[in-house]
């Protein structure tokens, strides 16, 4: 399938879905107008993906989200969840999950993320502030 | 020649009642999500340059926010545009200010007598819980379904609430005369 991308707003981060390396990467900031269709839409795109992947190989998933609002955050945890189903059927899936070394809101959230979907490689890095 | 000065007396009046009010960051009228991603910027420039460290900023940020997207989704008073009814654009307002290097963002925006029942429960509620309790319930929302109506998955005070250094404090006043029926109301968020 084709991979998507889709560039960053003011309001909406970079999506770089390389589906055919197996590598996706989420940067920017998110607080869209309306998380649910923004986040909806690259969603149902991941879990196409998904589903219709037979690859064995690992999957890599690069987070450098420097913010993200309260509805946005509802529907990464959906995002995540759909990976986390992909790592229990067998396939390696790593989260990449970068923030600021001193952001304790997006390192607990990434420490959440950790505890729901245990079937996720998670890696926590610690960015040093610019 | 009397009137000489008077745009800078004019300025001068206006600048020391900010000052006496320690507003740092004020803006009245229609809120979009354009206009809030330009304010964003102006926000995070003034903090910073109000030298608030930098998870003081996020913080600020987060919850500059989450109280400007309420404004967009929930403001009573909607801006039609003639044979427009995307009703994206509404009317509030919102100021931060300084003292004592506390921050407090205030938000201000006419609510329907249904939203305002509801803003009532869920501030009383949110307001009776320790910042543990708080956490706690955060962690549940993120996990449960998300309310049908609610166009912030029912986290934006929860976030608002945990990123505080204080109970959430806000105000209901009715409305009178043609806008009977609505209230206004008022949050105020301590960073």
């Amino acid at each position: 399938m084709d991979n998507l991308f889709i560039a960053a707003s003011p309001s909406s981060p970079e999506v770089d879905f390389r589906f055919d390396e197996r590598r996706l990467s989420l940067k920017g900031e998110s607080y869209p107008e309306n998380a649910a269709q923004f986040w909806g839409d690259i969603i149902a795109a991941l879990r196409r993906f998904l589903s219709e992947d037979t690859g064995a190989e690992m999957v890599t998933v690069n987070v450098a989200l420097a913010y993200f609002n309260s509805s946005s955050t509802k529907m990464l945890f959906s995002l995540f969840g759909a990976l986390n189903d992909k790592a229990k059927a067998g396939t390696e899936v790593v989260l990449n999950w970068y923030h600021d070394e001193d952001d304790d809101t997006i390192f607990e959230f990434g420490q959440e993320l950790m505890e729901d979907f245990p079937d996720l490689v998670f890696n926590d890095h610690a960015v040093k502030s610019l | 020649m009397s009137g000489m000065n008077e745009i800078q007396r004019q300025w001068d009046d206006f600048h020391s009642y900010v000052e006496r009010r320690d507003v740092i960051f004020y803006h009245v009228g229609y809120f979009s999500q354009t206009i809030i991603a330009a304010m964003a910027d102006a926000v995070k420039l003034r903090v910073e340059h109000a030298g608030a460290v930098a998870q003081t900023r996020r913080k600020l940020f987060s919850s500059f926010i989450e109280m400007a997207q309420n404004i967009v989704h929930y403001s009573a008073d909607s801006y039609e545009k003639e044979g427009n009814s995307e009703a994206s654009m509404r009317h509030g307002a919102v100021f931060i200010s300084l003292t004592d290097e506390r921050y407090y963002l205030h938000c201000a925006n006419p609510v329907n007598a249904d939203v305002a029942e509801k803003l009532r429960e869920k501030l009383e509620h949110l307001r009776s819980l320790t910042i543990d309790e708080i956490k706690l319930e955060y962690k549940e929302t993120l996990r449960a379904e998300t309310p049908a109506d609610s166009k912030g998955a029912g986290l934006g005070f929860l976030t608002m609430a945990r990123d505080a250094s204080a109970p959430l404090e806000f105000e209901l006043s009715p409305a009178s005369g043609k806008d009977s029926g609505t209230s206004m109301f008022y949050l105020r968020a301590t960073i």
